[in-house]
């Protein structure tokens, strides 16, 4: 990477300072009904500010040549959090150029675990900035901005009180639409950052689906695992699995396999066409008959679909050979069986 | 801005399928197909349209996902970027622009068996180089740098695609947490990504792992691929071109080779830059921004001047597709419009392939030595399989064939090794003590190369052969498994034979009595213990068969879960390791 300032070093926190204030230019100088002296002036500041942010990812990240330097690192995060450097920076990037977003981005992403005086500085700036996550979430409905804000966001939510302040905002609901938008590339960073929210910090997400559990699940099911689009169905799934067979939220498992509602969801599930959907509902319909404490509707609507439901399972095959799964297989082919008499 | 104006572009593309005219396929390989088609609600634009199976692509999706984010961040007039994706049911639609010429594997293998001139390969290397420099500058590995994935509009301009297999040192694959997470052992990867034959050494074997340096080693055998109309080593089967790779020393007197017997003169600049890149320590290859200052990029030519001097009266990429399935060409030979997916195409017909098929394939290989067969050269050049799944195939096929010692078979196989081998150990040997003595070896070289191609043509078909009754067997299944292990086995067997060439050499030369008896002597004793050595790695092989077969099926699993093995659309293998 070239130098812009070979000839003067400045240091790492001369160039946060530097990058404060072409941002606060950049801010307060809309480029709408201008003078052409004054445009061009500011598209000097924005190649300027171009360059600060490229160094600054140089020095965080290292190049080619060299390392990154621990101290420098250090200065440069300080200097960073000390004003409110984040704030302009995400409020100014719709107006930096497509690779500008991009070095943005890595910045702000590294800086979340740069450690001062071995405390993520980050994470208190952010707690005391929480409304910064409400303009990266709504990022998710500007297709221009999705993708940087997004990888922003999830580098964020490493920070567990700042995980758990976007699991309870209102934002949360707003996930469930992020996740179908058309366009692939924002679907799925949005379902990356929805499954980084549930499984990342155990015990809040534990904390957060006890509390939320009604409309959580609600949306969950008809939103998600109803849904009409494959993709969508085929992660949510997969999601459910991780979710329920996670120890920390055992409480929430046995709530949700006692629902005949949901059995019918996991069961349809299983009847679709795509082998993936199919292994991984079975990852969740396997709960529920394992279930010791089976409630009489559950038992009655596998006792109703007992015949069918072996016949299938005896003709479920993995492509691959999986232990696991055969083992789990005809333990779920047992309980079923040894169910009372059939009605 | 010029940014935010391609964006608005990019953002009116309608993401739904029913405003899209499918024409026709252009390419297909197992998990994606590639159709040319219109936006009709943007006029009508042309665009290509590549059709991901996601049910088929079984690998997660993470992988789709990145390669779709890759060719929405990237932004550069050399790369192909999408202008939009979406699902319809369990399909990714990537729309891209529309690369009227296609790739340049496909102009090559259409209408320049023999390969490109100097002046037409420098455009498209240039430009090539432009992509490149931009990728590793974003922190970018392409990691499938090949003619196949270079493609050119009808206007001249060149496009690199393909992100199936990219990699970005910001993006660790993993979950790591640490803060020193991005020092600079980030930098270093260690999967086993990208099509066999374009390979950088330390790709296929190394301790450390690569980084941007594989992408111009892949680079350099492009420039030999356009030169000559393949890529070296194709001759062989991809397995043993890797094989190859670890012993570096077939690569020079490859392209020595084929330079004399295609009586094509290359200029010193163009030799100069290939064997740069094609240095085996990774370090000394030049990176892509001092290759474009090399001499052989100055004075070099537009787009205008591909388009006079190599894409006037070219078929049209769907005239070249149809070709090529009409005369039964493998889709390989056809890449459209960036999507080397093709090449898993040809897996599966390999698999159903009958052994009077593969005759044909020899056939197909004569151009390759167009000094024997001048008449034998056909317009679509094919090499072997490029693809690891056949790689496997080979393997079993060997292993079967040593487990049931198949005198033949066998006899040509120790030949081969003998002669390769031994002699190319030899090379290397010399390679690092005179440049000049090295001319002389490539002479001798070059006569035992015509064996061994003899050689290692006679062995291919045989392996087919043999791969075909093998293909029903449970065993094709573990096939993950097998080529990891060979190159490993291959690899430290390699190494011991380096050392013990070197310490004979060294002993050899101290004492100098007859220098050249004593090579041979020491080939010949090194012939003997890769003998020993062999029979030994075929034991093993035969356990490991043995174990492979009582466990069945359930070994693919354990190696897609130990080593990661992704049959994804990428086509491209993907191994970690």
């Amino acid at each position: 990477m070239k130098s812009l300032f070979k000839s003067k070093p400045k240091t790492p926190a001369e160039i946060v300072r530097l990058t404060r204030e072409l941002l606060i230019y950049i801010d307060s100088n809309s480029s709408s009904r201008e003078s052409a002296a004054n445009k061009t002036k500011r598209e000097e500041k924005m190649l300027e500010l171009s360059k600060c942010i490229r160094e600054l990812k140089c020095i965080l990240y290292g190049n080619s040549e060299a390392e990154p330097v621990a101290e420098a690192c250090s200065q440069l995060t300080q200097e960073f959090f000390k004003e409110n450097t984040l704030r302009l920076l995400i409020i100014c990037l719709p107006k930096l150029s497509l690779e500008a977003r991009k070095d943005a981005t890595q910045v702000v992403a590294n800086l979340q675990r740069q450690q001062v005086h071995s405390r993520l500085i980050a994470s208190d700036y952010l707690e005391a900035n929480k409304d910064l996550m409400d303009i990266l979430i709504s990022g998710y409905e500007n297709p221009e901005l999705a993708l940087h804000y997004g990888a922003m966001l999830r580098e964020c939510i490493r920070h567990q009180s700042i995980a758990r302040y976007v699991l309870e905002s209102d934002y949360m609901k707003k996930f469930f639409d992020y996740i179908q938008l058309p366009n692939f590339d924002i679907a799925s960073d949005a379902s990356v950052t929805f499954k980084e929210l549930m499984t990342r910090h155990k015990s809040t997400v534990a904390e957060f689906l006890t509390k939320n559990y009604e409309w959580f699940f609600a949306e969950f099911n008809s939103k998600l695992l109803e849904s009409p689009n494959y993709i969508t169905r085929r992660q949510a799934v997969k999601l459910l699995g991780d979710m329920l067979l996670d120890r920390a939220n055992s409480g929430v498992m046995m709530r949700y396999v006692s629902s005949k509602d949901n059995l019918r969801i996991l069961m349809n599930l299983l009847r679709e066409t795509s082998k993936n959907i199919q292994l991984e509902a079975f990852h969740v319909f396997k709960l529920f008959a394992a279930n010791q404490n089976k409630p009489p509707d559950i038992v009655s609507i596998l006792i109703a679909n007992r015949s069918k439901l072996l016949r299938f399972l005896g003709g479920f095959t993995t492509d691959k050979e999986d232990e696991q799964f055969e083992a789990d297989k005809s333990q779920v082919i047992k309980e079923i069986a040894a169910l009372g008499p059939s009605i | 801005m010029a940014v935010h104006e391609e964006e608005n572009r990019k953002m009116s593309y309608p993401l739904d399928p029913n405003s899209y005219r499918i024409f026709q396929k252009i390419g297909c390989g197992v998990s994606a197909t590639v159709y040319k088609a219109v936006c009709l609600p943007m006029n009508s634009t042309v665009v290509a349209i590549k059709a991901i199976d996601l049910e088929r692509s079984r690998a997660n999706l993470d992988d789709v996902r990145r390669e779709a984010k890759a060719m929405t961040l990237l932004s550069h007039p050399n790369i192909l970027k999408a202008h939009c994706s979406f699902t319809v049911d369990h399909h990714l639609w990537v729309v891209m622009p529309f690369m009227s010429a296609g790739s340049l594997h496909s102009i090559i293998s259409s209408c320049y068996p023999d390969g490109l001139s100097e002046s037409s390969i420098a455009v498209v290397l240039k430009e090539t180089l432009n992509a490149l420099l931009y990728l590793h500058d974003q922190g970018h590995l392409h990691r499938d740098i090949k003619a196949g994935n270079i493609l050119v509009d009808s206007d001249g301009s060149v496009k690199l695609a393909d992100f199936g297999v990219s990699a970005s040192i910001y993006e660790p694959n993993s979950s790591q947490t640490s803060s020193s997470l991005f020092s600079s052992s980030n930098l270093w990867f260690n999967e086993l990504a990208g099509t066999p034959y374009w390979m950088a050494p330390e790709v296929i074997h190394s301790h450390v792992g690569y980084s941007f340096k594989a992408d111009i080693w892949s680079f350099g055998i492009t420039a030999l691929e356009l030169a000559h109309g393949r890529p070296p080593l194709s001759h062989l089967p991809p397995w043993k071109s890797l094989f190859m790779r670890i012993t570096n020393s077939l690569r020079l007197s490859d392209f020595e080779k084929c330079k004399t017997s295609k009586n094509k003169k290359f200029s010193k600049s163009f030799k100069d830059m290939v064997s740069s890149c094609l240095s085996p320590d990774p370090s000394r290859r030049p990176t892509a921004e001092k290759l474009l200052k090399h001499p052989f990029f100055r004075n070099c030519r537009s787009g205008d001047f591909l388009v006079r001097s190599v894409l006037q009266g070219l078929p049209t990429v769907e005239q070249r597709y149809k070709e090529s399935l009409l005369s039964q060409h493998d889709p390989q030979a056809v890449v459209d419009d960036g999507e080397d997916n093709e090449e898993s195409g040809p897996i599966e017909k390999h698999r159903r392939i009958s052994g009077w098929n593969f005759n044909e394939r020899v056939l197909e290989l004569d151009p390759v030595f167009p000094t024997q067969d001048k008449e034998n050269e056909r317009k679509g050049i094919r090499y072997d399989g490029e693809n690891i799944f056949q790689a496997n195939a080979s393997i079993h096929a060997e292993e079967n064939d040593q487990g049931k010692s198949n005198p033949s078979l066998s006899q040509i196989q120790s030949c081969f090794l003998d002669d390769s081998d031994a002699d190319n150990d030899a090379n290397d040997e010399q390679d690092k003590v005179e440049k000049e003595k090295l001319q002389m070896d490539l002479g001798i070289d070059r006569n035992n190369e015509d064996d061994l191609v003899t050689n290692s043509e006679e062995q291919e078909e045989y392996e087919v052969t043999s791969t075909c009754t093998t293909v029903d067997t449970p065993t094709v299944a573990a096939a993950p498994l097998v080529p990891v292990l060979k190159l490993i086995m291959d690899s430290l067997e390699d190494e011991r034979q380096v050392l013990s060439n070197l310490i004979a050499g060294i002993s050899g030369g101290h004492i100098e009595p007859k220098p050249e008896e004593d090579i041979h002597e020491t080939i010949a004793q090194l012939s003997l213990q890769l003998e020993q050595e062999r029979k030994r790695s075929s034991d093993l092989e035969a356990k490991l068969e043995f174990f492979r077969k009582t466990t069945t099926e359930n070994t693919e699993d354990i190696s897609q879960s130990i080593y990661g093995v992704q049959c994804s659309h990428t086509g491209p293998i993907n191994i970690s390791i």
